[in-house]
C-alpha cells in the first residue's frame, strides 16, 4: 500500500471538495453533511491504507470518504488537530502534508498516502518545544486553545514559506485560521519572533 | 509580600496547549462510543406529519434512528436550561432546525449520511423570522430570574418634558452568534443508573444539576467532566438539548454515544444574542448635565420562552441622572431560544454611548467632557457608594496615552490618501457575578500541592491565576502546584460566565491555601525534630517551599520535609462569599473609512480598564484584546441573516457569518488603573471578562461619524451603509 495511487495528488483536490460544501451552503439551515451522499458512497466498503504521520506509519482501514481530519482523530487517536468546521473556513485543522499546510478537514485520508503528514503532536523534538510553540506561550498567543494546534502548524509553514517578513505580511498569511478569542495580537507576535529564531 | 499575583507569569496550561496534549471533550476516546448525529426540522412553525426512517435504519452502520415516538419522556429542567420545551417529545415545531430525530451509528460518517436519509414530512405554517415582522405583538415581559423589566427611577417622561435639551434616536442590532472554535460536544457513558459526560460545559455543576432534572435522576448520579473548553462566551453556560438527547438515547441503546454539533446546527441549537432595537431619549441641562434618560428597547423572543438577556444596565448605573425609566420589551418570533452571549450589556449600552456622543456634538461639548459632567462614585440603584470605582483614571489614562487632546471635533475633518480618519471614544462597564464556590488545597510528603475546584477555565487563566493565588499564599513555586478542575467530582463551584469566575474562586482558593500553610507551621513548630521547634507561628514565613524563621533565615525547614515526618498530605478546604459589582474602562480609538469603497479599518485602540486589583496582567491583558475584537466584529461584521419567508438562518457558516481574522485586528495598548477594590474578597479583584467589548462599537461607531459625518445606528457598519 505503499505506492501512491493518485500521482497528481499535490494538485490538491480542495477545489472539488469545497465546490460539494458550496452546494450545502445554499441550503440555509439545513446540517451540510461531511460526506456527500452518493448511491456508492452509502456501501460501507472499506480500503486498508498506511498514512505516515509524524515519522510513522500507521495501517488504517476506512471507508475511502473518511477526511485526512477524521481519520487523525478519530482513528489515529491524534486529537491535537481539532474540528471547528469541518468545511475548510475555520483553520483550526490545519496539519502540514509535505511541508505544506492544509486544511485536514478537506482531503480524504486516502488521498494522503506517501505523504509526510505532521501534526502538532510531531512538532516537539522530545521534551523540547519547537521555537513557534515557545513563542506561542511566550507571547500568551492562545486562550482558550481551540484553534492554537492550527495556528501553531499554519505559523510553522507560513515562516518557511517566507511570509514572514512583516507583521503586515503575518497578519494576512495567518488569516486563514480563525482565532474567536481574538489572540490575533499575540499570535503575529509570537509568529514574527519565531521567524527571527528560525532564521538564526 | 506577594511574588506571582499580578505578576504576567506564562499560562500553566501553555504546554498542554501547544502539544496537542490538552483533551478536550471531543477528544476523549471511548471505548464502544457510537456517534450521535441529529435531525434538524427544515420548517419554522408547524407540525410533524410523518418521520420515514426506514432508509436510515438500513444504512450501513447504523444501530438505532429514534424520533419522538421512541424517545422516553424528559422533564424540561428549569434555569439554566432556557428552552422551556425538549425536542423529539412531540410533533410540535417551534423552530428551524429544532431536532426531530437522533442518529446513531458506529462512525461519524455513516451517522451524518444517514442523518440525510431520514424522511420528515411537515405541515407548515407561516412563520415570523425578525421583529419588524411582529411589531402590534410587543410586549413587556415578565420579570427573567427576578428582575423586572420596567425600572424607573424619578419621572424620566416629565423630565424630559421639562429638559433643556432634548434628543432621540433609535438604534439597532441583528441577530449574533457566539461561534466558539470549538463546536458543543458531549459523550455520555453510562453504568446502571450512572451517567458520566464529557461534555463542554461553562459549568459542570450546573450542568449536572440541570441533565439530572431532565433525566429525573439525583443529581449525585451524574458526573460532567470539562477540563478544557474550546470558547464558550456564553453558548455553553445554559444546558441545551442535544446533551440531554444524547444522554436518553445513550441510556436507551445500551452504549455510549458521543455527539458533535456541526458548524451548522449551532446556529439554532445553543442561543445567541437577540436581535434588538432601541429607542433611546435623553433629556439634559445646556451644560450636559444628564435629567432624564428613557430608553425603551425591543428583543427578540421565541414561542417557548421570554427571557430577555440584552438589559440596559449601563442606561440605569453608568451615569448620575435623577430621572430613568427603562423598559425591556419583547416580541414572539418563530426563532430558536436566545440566551447570554459575551457582554450581553453591550447591545444596550451601544446605543447610549452612541446617544451621548450625538449629543456631545448637540451640545458643543466634547464627548468625554461630557461623560465626566454625568461622573458618579455612587451606584444610583443603592445609593451606596462604590467600593471601588476608578473609571476618572481610567477615562485620563487612556485620553492621555491615546493623545486625544489634539482632536479636531469637526467631522471629516482629516484625510489621509484615500481615506478619511475619525477618532471615536466610549465608556465600557459590564457587571459580574459571584458564586459560592469550595476549593481543597493539600500538599504531599513531595511537597506537591493539589488544588481542587469544580469551577472552569473556558480560556479566560483560570488555571494559571488560582495556581498563583494558591502558590503566593502556601510559599510555594508555582510548578509545585497541579490545579485540578472542570469535574463534579471535585469540590463544588459555580459557572464560569457573567464574569463571575475569577470573583468567586480566588477566596476560596486563596483560603484554603492559607489554612494549609498555617497548618504546616503549626506541625514545624511542635515538633522536636523541626529546626522551627519553639517559635511562634507568627515568626515563621513560608518561601519557595520552605519554611523560615523570619529574624534567622538559617532556621529553616521545608513543605516536603514536615509533612513527610507527619505521615500523611496536609488538607484544607476554603469557601468565601464575594458580592456582585461592575468593573469599568474607557475605549479611544481610530478608524479609517475609504472614500470610494465605505470599508471601514480600526487602526488604533487605546483602552485603560478598573477590574480592581490585575491578578495576572497577561491573562487580563488577554481579555481587553479578545473583548476588543469582539467589539469590532460587533461593529464592522457580524451579522446572522434569517430568511423572513421561512425563518432559517441564510448564512449558518463561518464563511458567511464573518468573525474578525488575523488582518481585521489592530493592535491594542492596554493599560489597567490595577487598584485593589477593598469591597471584593478576591483578594481585591473584580471580574471582568466581558468589560472590554462593551464599549467598542459605539466608539468605532462614533468615529466614523468623527471622519465621515455619517452617523450608523443600525449594526452592522457595512459598506452599503456608507456610501
Ligand atoms: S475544521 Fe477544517 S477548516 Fe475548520
Ligand atoms: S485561543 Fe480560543 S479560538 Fe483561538
Amino acid at each position: 500500500m505503499t505506492d501512491d495511487p493518485h500521482p497528481t495528488r499535490r494538485a490538491h483536490k480542495r477545489r472539488t471538495v469545497l465546490k460539494g460544501s458550496a452546494v450545502a451552503a445554499g441550503a440555509a439551515a439545513v446540517p451540510p453533511l461531511a460526506a456527500t451522499a452518493s448511491a456508492e458512497a452509502a456501501i460501507a466498503s472499506t480500503v486498508d491504507i498506511t498514512l505516515s504521520v509524524n515519522g510513522r506509519d500507521h495501517d488504517i482501514s476506512l471507508e475511502p470518504r473518511v477526511t485526512l481530519l477524521d481519520a487523525l482523530r478519530d482513528r489515529l487517536g491524534l486529537t491535537g488537530a481539532k474540528k471547528g468546521c469541518d468545511r475548510g473556513e475555520c483553520g483550526a485543522c490545519t496539519v502540514l502534508v509535505d511541508g505544506e499546510r492544509i486544511k485536514s478537514c478537506t482531503t480524504l485520508a486516502v488521498m494522503r498516502q506517501g505523504s509526510r503528514i505532521t501534526t502538532v503532536e510531531g512538532l516537539a523534538d522530545g521534551d523540547r518545544l519547537h521555537p513557534v510553540q515557545q513563542a506561542f506561550i511566550r507571547h500568551d498567543a492562545f486562550q482558550c486553545g481551540g484553534c492554537t494546534s492550527g495556528q501553531i502548524m499554519s505559523a510553522v509553514a507560513c515562516i518557511q514559506e517566507g511570509h514572514a517578513g512583516s507583521e503586515a505580511e503575518i497578519r494576512d498569511w495567518m488569516s486563514g485560521n480563525l482565532c474567536r478569542c481574538a489572540c490575533y495580537q499575540n499570535i503575529v507576535a509570537a509568529v514574527g519572533d519565531a521567524a527571527r529564531e528560525m532564521r538564526r | 509580600m506577594s511574588e506571582l499575583v499580578g505578576r504576567a507569569v506564562d499560562r500553566v496550561d501553555g504546554r498542554a496547549k501547544v502539544t496537542g496534549g490538552a483533551r478536550y471533550a471531543a477528544d476523549n476516546p471511548v471505548p464502544g462510543a457510537l456517534q450521535g448525529f441529529l435531525v434538524g426540522s427544515t420548517i419554522a412553525r408547524g407540525e410533524i406529519t410523518g418521520i420515514d426512517t426506514s432508509a436510515a435504519r438500513a444504512h450501513p452502520g447504523v444501530v438505532a434512528v429514534y424520533t419522538h415516538r421512541d424517545m422516553p419522556r424528559l422533564t424540561a429542567p428549569p434555569f439554566p436550561y432556557l428552552k422551556g420545551f425538549i425536542p423529539l417529545q412531540d410533533t410540535r415545531i417551534h423552530h428551524s432546525g429544532q431536532p426531530v430525530a437522533l442518529v446513531l451509528a458506529e462512525t461519524v460518517e455513516q451517522a451524518h449520511e444517514a442523518a440525510a436519509l431520514v424522511e420528515v414530512s411537515y405541515r407548515a405554517e407561516q412563520p415570523k423570522a425578525v421583529i419588524e415582522d411582529a411589531l402590534d405583538e410587543v410586549y413587556l415581559p415578565a420579570p427573567f430570574r427576578d428582575r423586572p423589566n420596567e425600572i424607573v427611577r424619578g419621572a424620566g417622561e416629565a423630565a424630559l418634558a421639562g429638559a433643556e435639551v432634548r434628543f432621540e434616536a433609535d438604534y439597532s442590532s441583528p441577530t449574533h452568534h457566539h461561534n466558539p472554535i470549538e463546536p458543543h460536544a458531549t459523550t455520555a457513558v453510562w453504568e446502571g443508573d450512572r451517567l458520566t459526560l464529557h461534555e463542554t460545559a461553562q459549568g459542570v455543576n450546573l450542568t449536572r444539576g440541570t441533565v439530572a432534572a431532565a433525566l429525573g435522576l439525583p443529581p449525585q448520579n451524574v458526573r460532567v467532566i470539562s477540563p478544557y473548553l474550546g470558547g464558550g462566551f456564553g453558548a455553553k453556560g445554559p444546558l441545551w438539548p442535544h446533551t440531554i438527547l444524547t444522554a436518553a438515547a445513550a441510556r436507551l441503546v445500551g452504549r455510549p454515544v458521543k455527539l458533535v454539533l456541526s458548524r451548522a446546527q449551532m446556529f439554532t441549537s445553543n442561543g445567541h444574542r437577540a436581535q434588538f432595537r432601541q429607542n433611546l431619549r435623553l433629556g439634559a441641562t445646556r451644560r450636559g448635565v444628564l435629567t432624564a434618560i428613557v430608553d425603551t428597547s425591543t428583543a427578540q423572543l421565541s414561542r417557548t420562552d421570554e427571557a430577555i438577556f440584552n438589559r440596559s444596565d449601563s442606561a440605569h448605573l453608568l451615569y448620575a441622572c435623577p430621572n430613568v425609566h427603562i423598559r425591556h420589551r419583547g416580541v414572539r418570533l418563530d426563532v430558536a431560544t436566545s440566551s447570554y452571549m459575551r457582554s450581553p450589556e453591550t447591545t444596550a449600552h451601544f446605543g447610549l454611548e452612541t446617544a451621548l456622543d450625538e449629543l456631545s456634538y448637540e451640545l458643543g461639548l466634547d464627548p468625554l467632557e461630557l461623560r465626566l459632567r454625568n461622573y458618579t462614585e455612587v451606584n444610583p440603584e443603592t445609593g451606596q457608594r462604590y467600593t471601588g470605582k476608578h473609571l476618572d483614571a481610567c477615562y485620563r489614562m487612556a485620553a492621555e496615552a491615546f493623545g486625544w487632546a489634539r482632536r479636531n471635533p469637526r467631522p471629516g475633518s482629516t484625510k489621509d490618501g484615500e481615506e478619511y480618519v475619525g477618532w471615536g471614544m466610549a465608556t465600557e462597564t459590564h457587571s459580574h457575578g459571584a458564586m459560592p464556590a469550595t476549593a481543597a488545597v493539600s500538599v504531599d510528603a513531595e511537597g506537591r500541592v493539589l488544588l481542587r475546584i469544580a469551577t472552569q477555565d473556558i480560556g479566560t487563566g483560570t488555571y494559571t491565576v488560582i495556581s498563583q493565588v494558591a502558590a503566593d499564599a502556601l510559599g510555594m513555586p508555582l510548578d509545585r502546584i497541579t490545579a485540578r478542575i472542570g469535574d463534579t467530582a471535585l469540590p463544588e463551584a459555580g459557572l464560569s460566565a457573567a464574569s463571575a469566575t475569577v470573583a468567586s474562586v480566588t477566596g476560596p482558593v486563596h483560603r484554603a491555601a492559607t489554612a494549609v500553610r498555617d497548618a504546616v507551621v503549626a506541625k514545624a513548630v511542635a515538633d522536636r525534630r523541626s529546626p522551627l521547634f519553639g517559635l511562634s507561628p507568627e515568626r515563621v514565613v513560608t518561601e519557595h517551599g520552605h519554611l523560615f524563621a523570619a529574624d534567622d533565615r538559617r532556621r529553616r525547614d521545608s513543605y516536603r520535609d514536615v509533612v513527610a515526618r507527619g505521615g500523611q498530605p496536609v488538607e484544607a478546604t476554603g469557601s468565601v462569599p464575594n458580592t456582585p459589582g461592575h468593573s469599568f474602562g474607557a475605549v479611544f480609538l481610530e478608524v479609517r473609512v475609504h472614500a470610494r469603497y465605505g470599508s471601514v479599518r480600526v487602526t488604533r485602540v487605546v483602552t485603560a480598564h478598573d477590574l480592581g486589583r490585575v491578578l495576572n496582567r497577561r491573562t487580563a491583558r488577554g481579555q481587553v484584546i479578545g473583548g476588543v475584537n469582539w467589539g469590532i466584529g460587533y461593529a464592522l461584521m457580524e451579522h446572522t441573516v434569517l430568511d423572513r419567508r421561512t425563518a432559517r438562518v441564510v448564512n449558518p457558516s463561518l464563511s458567511s457569518y464573518l468573525v474578525p481574522v488575523c488582518a481585521d485586528a489592530p493592535s491594542v495598548e492596554t493599560l489597567f488603573v490595577d487598584r485593589p477594590d477593598p469591597g471584593s474578597t478576591a483578594l481585591g479583584a473584580k471580574g471582568f471578562g466581558e468589560t472590554p467589548i462593551t464599549g467598542v462599537p459605539a466608539a468605532i461607531g462614533n468615529a466614523v461619524f468623527h471622519a465621515t459625518g455619517r452617523r450608523v445606528r443600525d449594526l452592522p457598519i457595512t459598506q452599503d451603509k456608507l456610501l
